[in-house]
């Protein structure tokens, strides 16, 4: 317990100090902002941003993306029940109740309990994560090769079954990503694998680039395929702070949506998606009336968002500790890390514990500040949504090229990031997700490493993976998720609550 | 008689299964190795064989049950949009962000019908303005903003 005050006082220090909380707030601003602009969900919105950070120092860096992060995502909620369009799969469910409020006029009320809920379900998460910090990392060092291995399937699996579509095609995204993440050169042999001969490849496909083509530029290429139209609400905000009654009626749903959330986001595969979709259906399993879901209830909209806020948070758990992203926006952060030269893991804790601690303490100001910033500023949020889409796209692209230069100073990544952008426009016509990509593509080098670690030790037998119990029991785990998904029952339940 | 019933699917899977050949051909030279020592080789061509599985399974799939048309694909918007990034990323080092900036905001927005010359011209000038004062002004980062002009 001592220890444990004394990790969160070493965070607030650090994340109290004039700059941390400056760039806690610039980055909460911008995230919201962007985030918030048609057709920029979370993961562009990062990618965008990221060279804002290069100048920064490390803590401060990852300080400032983790606000963008949360304004980010935050944003995404704004959209959803203002205009109907989720930013992410995370807020889908924020539209069926948000949107409908929004169209009753309660659009305030709609925005200051998603706002209200995700402080307190982040306020939650951080002393989750403060608190379960400690004793996961003592327990990534018992790890070896195997289990970390295993581990990684594992979360490959969960992303497999809770991407949107079809499972082989979820499947076979993933496979992809692995194989561009063996590009360029070997690290234990030194030869060039797939580099086409080209000088550029020889040190890999740049992290950035991948996720600046993906998500950049194919995102505007998808978008002015499908203009989507933007069905803003015309009817009054109204007020910002929701009633007695209100209150009453959502205390409960946010604390099972905090809970809920909070519990699968720590699960090392995509499980932050299923915390607003568990939290929904809760909701309306044991409402009185379960008709008004739908129609504009306040718990449909309270208990999602607590459980959003919530996974969205202890989504880090996995990456801090055992340094494996659960999901693409985590697996960007691993990137942003990665430029700034820190390796995630359960080393970051031991080795800079003021970057670690610091990072826990400024998800809880952040959040704060997200409420400061939010609730006062919806009215300019609204306009934001107005942009035209051909004045956003140009803006985006150009932020996009500077960035990609400037994290190398190469002006070859541009080009390389142009074709990574047109591959992403071919997945979209092939009717693949580029997100479980991205998280292949992040977890390939490191299971490539681990794997060959793992065979190395058992002096090249296979069954090192099944002889370790931890290892065996999240192997189990992972055949289970996708043989379960398989069967047709479940998975004509799984088609029906994408389609909610 | 054999008939697509999946056009996305039989172009998805078709895709995976090119992807493949691909990998196989580009890594025939690398060994394979063996259990106790992989060797490079290895991972490239499991998961290039994990690609094509799948991607014959896509396309057994697509003759067999009904799906996804393949959606038109839009030269206008390819075109720019890319071309634009590869008109900066080939501008930015001998001209400059002052070049290349408006360059690519012109040129990128002409991949809509809706834009108009003359606002894509104030824009991409006043967003240039904006990125300079941003990133070379506020955050120092080294892009060369006119080297033709002021030699950086």
């Amino acid at each position: 317990m001592e220890a444990f005050i004394g990790n969160l006082e070493l965070g607030f220090t650090t994340a109290l100090s004039l700059q941390n909380i400056a760039l806690c707030f610039a980055g909460c601003l911008i995230g919201t902002l962007v985030g918030i602009l048609p057709g920029v969900g979370p993961i562009a919105t990062i990618a965008i941003l990221l060279p804002l950070t290069f100048q920064v120092d490390p803590t401060g860096a990852l300080i400032m993306l983790a606000g963008i992060y949360y304004g980010a995502q935050y944003g995404g909620s704004t959209t959803a029940i203002l205009v109907n369009i989720p930013g992410e799969a995370t807020s889908v469910v924020t539209t069926l109740d948000g949107h409908q409020m929004a169209r009753q006029g309660r659009a305030g009320v709609a925005l200051g309990v998603a706002a209200l809920g995700s402080f307190f379900a982040g306020t939650v998460a951080t002393l989750v994560i403060a608190a379960l910090g400690v004793p996961l990392t003592k327990l990534a060092l018992i790890f070896g090769p195997a289990e970390y291995f295993s581990l990684m399937i594992m979360g490959l699996a969960f992303a497999v079954v809770l991407a949107r579509g079809s499972i082989l095609k979820a499947g076979a995204v993933i496979f992809v990503g692995l194989l561009l993440s063996t590009v360029g050169t070997d690290l234990q042999t030194g030869d060039e694998r797939l580099t086409l001969g080209l000088v550029d490849m020889m040190d890999g496909i740049d992290f950035a680039v991948l996720a600046m083509g993906l998500f950049g530029f194919a995102e505007i290429l998808r978008n002015l395929d499908n203009p989507e139209t933007r069905d803003v609400v015309q009817a009054k905000i109204g007020r910002l702070l929701p009633s007695k009654q209100d209150v009453k009626d959502c205390i409960m749903p946010v604390l099972r949506g905090t809970f809920l959330g909070g519990a699968l986001g720590i699960l090392p595969g995509n499980g932050a998606v299923l915390g607003p979709f568990a939290s929904y259906t809760l909701e309306k399993k044991i409402a009185k009336d379960p008709r008004r879901f739908g129609k504009g209830a306040i718990e449909g909209v309270a208990g999602p968002e607590s459980a959003n806020n919530a996974g969205a948070q202890t989504a880090f758990i996995p990456l801090l500790t055992l340094g494996i992203p659960p999901n693409a926006v985590m697996a960007l952060m691993v990137g942003a890390m990665t430029i700034h030269g820190i390796i995630p893991g359960p080393q970051v804790m031991t080795k800079t514990p003021e970057l670690f601690w610091g990072m826990i303490a400024s998800m809880w100001v952040g959040n704060l500040m997200l409420l400061i910033i939010n609730l006062p500023l919806i009215g300019i949020w609204v306009k934001l949504l107005k942009v035209p889409y051909r004045l956003m796209f140009p803006a985006i692209l150009l932020f996009c090229c500077i960035g990609i230069y400037s994290v190398n100073n190469n002006s070859s990544d541009v080009l390389m990031t142009a074709f990574f952008g047109f591959a992403g426009y071919a997945f979209y016509k092939f009717g693949f997700e580029p997100a479980p990509l991205l998280l292949g593509f992040v977890l390939g080098k490191l299971m490539e490493e681990k794997l060959r670690q793992a065979l190395i030790l058992s002096r090249g037998d296979f069954a090192t993976f099944v002889t370790s119990p931890v290892s065996a029991g999240l192997l189990i785990v992972a055949v289970l998720v996708v043989v379960v998904a398989i069967i047709p029952t479940v998975r004509k339940g799984r088609e029906e609550a994408f389609q909610e | 008689m054999i008939r697509i019933r999946a056009p996305q699917e039989t172009a998805a899977g078709l895709f995976l299964i090119v992807l493949a050949v691909l990998v196989f051909w580009q890594t025939d030279d690398l060994a394979v190795g063996t259990l106790r020592a992989l060797g490079p080789g290895m991972m490239p061509r499991l998961l290039a064989s994990l690609c094509a599985i799948c991607g014959i399974a896509l396309v057994v799939y697509s003759l067999v049950k009904d799906g996804a048309q393949l959606e038109r694909w839009s030269i206008r918007g390819p075109l720019f949009i890319l071309g634009a990034a590869i008109v900066f990323g080939l501008a930015i080092r001998p001209l400059g962000l002052f070049v290349a900036g408006p360059a690519a905001v012109i040129l990128g927005s002409m991949a809509t019908r809706d834009s108009r010359f003359v606002e894509s011209v104030v824009f991409g000038i006043g967003m240039t303005t904006f990125c300079w004062l941003l990133f070379k002004v506020l955050l120092s980062l080294p892009i060369p903003v006119a080297p033709w002009l002021l030699g950086y």
